[in-house]
């Protein structure tokens, strides 16, 4: 998910016409759509480096857009400029978009913005660059805040296990796709089934983080180890698939044979009272990770110690 | 390479959109309002619509996501993009080019090689077979293609057909200078399909050219003829085109698999008439209306 510096305008001819000659004077490609419906599908594939939206053109399906765009792609580094009428009254937490801007702004204000924007967006950006996902300072401010805010939510941390022989035997570009491949799911899965509620971030490498509601987390898991073990043969060659295990010849020339990348998920159930302090959550996490990868295959393990929401006190 | 031939891959290129079935789009549209719908159930309808299967797995397979010429499925795609990506791609799906009701018949056709293509890979074997059945699904988009960008050439096949009682196959060749399985393969190649789909779509009428995935793409062969056999919808021609030996040979299926995969797959195409038949009359309520 690379950021172009390309700008998409979607605006009516009238604002085009208005905006176009300041905009034009940028040092950036401006492309300017007028039909919603068929730029549409356009952005959702190939997304430029900002979007400058007008929200009278169709405001349900532009904000499917955007919603699709910032909760589901995670494209934090996607600027989205929402151009709209004189009602200042709006959501903005529904509607995550970086500004907004009035129809009647004058060329020379919308071009200045844009430069903010993309300003912005570089001095913001934590983002881990091959997936788009949220990196370390952001994953600590999340779990401070769910701490200080005595949330009761789970936060779990994803590996990818046996990404070694997978990187050997493929290439680091397909390494990296199968890195994509993990990011999205748990993009999907935590941020579709949660929102706000739900987090994800990447620690870098084969690591990755998300936070859900406690109560919610063993579906989570289950729905996510699901979603991998359906889309990892898409990413392994039909032969080493059939045969179930990638096999290798070592130094002496012995045959070996290595797994399939799998997922360990360790889950560090927060409530409140149990932490004060992230680096509290991190200790803990160390020690029920080492506990997830001593399971075989795809595995999640919930630390269950002084936990009041265990199934057994439940049954 | 004559001019239409030119033609054609220029107009691939900027191809905008082609026909979906406003039925499937409405049904599709009712289904993701509904908050306890599961993607499984989205996918089983997607999958209904040759042109929106292409659509979700273009989409998907783009450079942007990072993962170009790797995903097969409808299903694996709604996990890639999500839910909110899906449901935009479908509100914003192809109200601009709708089926026409005699186009319907080769949709049709294209529901059952796809059914029957199941079918087979299944008893086959086959590591995957729902990707087996997505090609079966997407063989004929070079039809498609024909059929929406190239009306009047479309008609001139179907009457060098007729004249000259010849295979639609030799018409598309004489008329066009290439065949809809050359098509086929230049818009999956241009979508980045894997080759896993694009084989089967490139080269269901010639097996010999298939690389890497020969089994997957004698199957959907092997399936466009039972299902003309059949008779259910139109590949085009009044006649069955016969059955390719090197289909035989590579997938040596017996007389007695056969005599047992026969009725799973009459089964299977008594539920799709049903689905096919409502749609139908969807479709002509929804040109009645509009004309």
């Amino acid at each position: 998910m690379k950021a172009s510096r390309e700008i998409l305008v979607l605006v009516d001819k009238e604002l085009e016409k208005r905006w176009a000659p300041a905009l034009k004077k940028g040092a950036y490609k401006i492309s300017f759509k007028n039909d919603p419906r068929r730029t549409a599908e356009e952005i959702l594939s190939s997304p430029p480096g900002l979007l400058v939206l007008q929200e009278s053109l169709d405001p349900p399906l532009i904000f499917d857009l955007v919603k699709a765009l910032k909760n589901n792609l995670n494209l934090a580094i996607l600027p989205i400029i929402l151009v709209i009428k004189e009602d200042i009254e709006r959501d903005w937490f529904a509607l995550p978009v970086d500004d907004f801007l009035f129809e009647d702004s004058s060329g020379e204000e919308i071009s200045s913005r844009i430069n903010l924007a993309f300003a912005r967006a570089h001095r913001s950006a934590d983002n881990n660059p091959l997936t788009g996902l949220p990196g370390n300072t952001t994953i600590l401010k999340a779990i401070q805040e769910n701490i200080n805010h005595q949330e009761k939510v789970a936060i779990a941390y994803v590996d990818l296990d046996h990404f070694k022989p997978f990187n050997d035997r493929y290439g680091f570009a397909r390494g990296d796709e199968i890195l994509r491949m993990l990011a999205r799911i748990l993009s999907n899965v935590i941020l579709f089934r949660f929102g706000p509620r739900g987090f994800v971030g990447h620690i870098g490498g084969d690591d990755f983080v998300f936070i859900c509601p406690l109560e919610n987390i063993e579906e989570a898991c289950q729905e996510i180890i699901r979603d991998f073990e359906s889309l990892l043969p898409s990413f392994l060659d039909p032969e080493d698939w059939k045969r179930g295990y990638f096999e290798e010849k070592d130094r002496s020339g012995q045959r070996r044979r290595f797994s399939f990348p799998s997922l360990s998920i360790a889950v560090v159930p927060l409530f409140p009272g149990r932490f004060k302090h992230y680096g509290e959550v991190s200790a803990v996490a160390a020690q029920v990770k080492k506990m997830a990868k001593k399971m075989p295959g795809n595995s999640y393990f919930i630390d269950r110690r002084e936990n009041p929401y265990s199934p057994e006190t439940k049954n | 390479m004559n001019d239409t031939k030119k033609k054609i891959k220029k107009r691939l290129r900027n191809l905008q959109s082609l026909p979906t079935l406003p039925p499937i789009v409405a049904k599709l549209t009712k289904l993701i309002g509904d908050e306890n719908a599961t993607a499984p159930q989205i996918a089983a309808l997607i999958e209904k619509d040759q042109v929106l299967t292409g659509k979700v797995l273009k989409m998907v397979n783009s450079a942007f996501y990072g993962f170009p010429r790797r995903i097969s499925t409808v299903s694996n795609a709604i996990v890639l993009l999500g839910f909110n990506v899906i449901r935009t791609l479908i509100i914003t799906a192809s109200i601009f080019e709708t089926m026409q009701s005699n186009d319907l018949s080769l949709w049709e056709h294209s529901l059952g090689v796809a059914a029957a293509s199941g079918i087979l890979a299944q008893r086959l074997e086959l590591q995957n077979p729902e990707e087996v059945t997505t090609a079966g699904l997407l063989h004929d988009l070079g039809k498609v293609v024909i059929r929406s960008e190239f009306p009047e050439l479309y008609q001139k096949i179907i009457a060098l057909v007729r004249e000259k009682k010849i295979y639609f196959l030799e018409a598309e060749r004489e008329v066009l200078g290439l065949d809809h399985g050359e098509i086929g393969r230049l818009l999956a190649n241009q979508w980045n399909l894997p080759d896993r789909l694009l084989e089967p779509i490139a080269y269901h009428h010639h097996l010999e050219k298939a690389r890497k995935f020969k089994k997957e793409a004698s199957i959907v062969h092997f399936a466009d003829i039972m299902t003309r056999a059949e008779g259910y919808g139109s590949g085009g021609d009044p006649w069955v085109p016969p059955l390719a030996e090197k289909a035989w040979k590579l997938l040596k299926l017996k007389e007695k698999d056969l005599e047992e995969i026969i009725p799973v797959f009459e089964d299977r195409l008594l539920e799709l008439r049903f689905f096919t038949l409502e749609m139908r009359n969807e479709s002509l309520k929804g040109n009645t209306r509009s004309g």
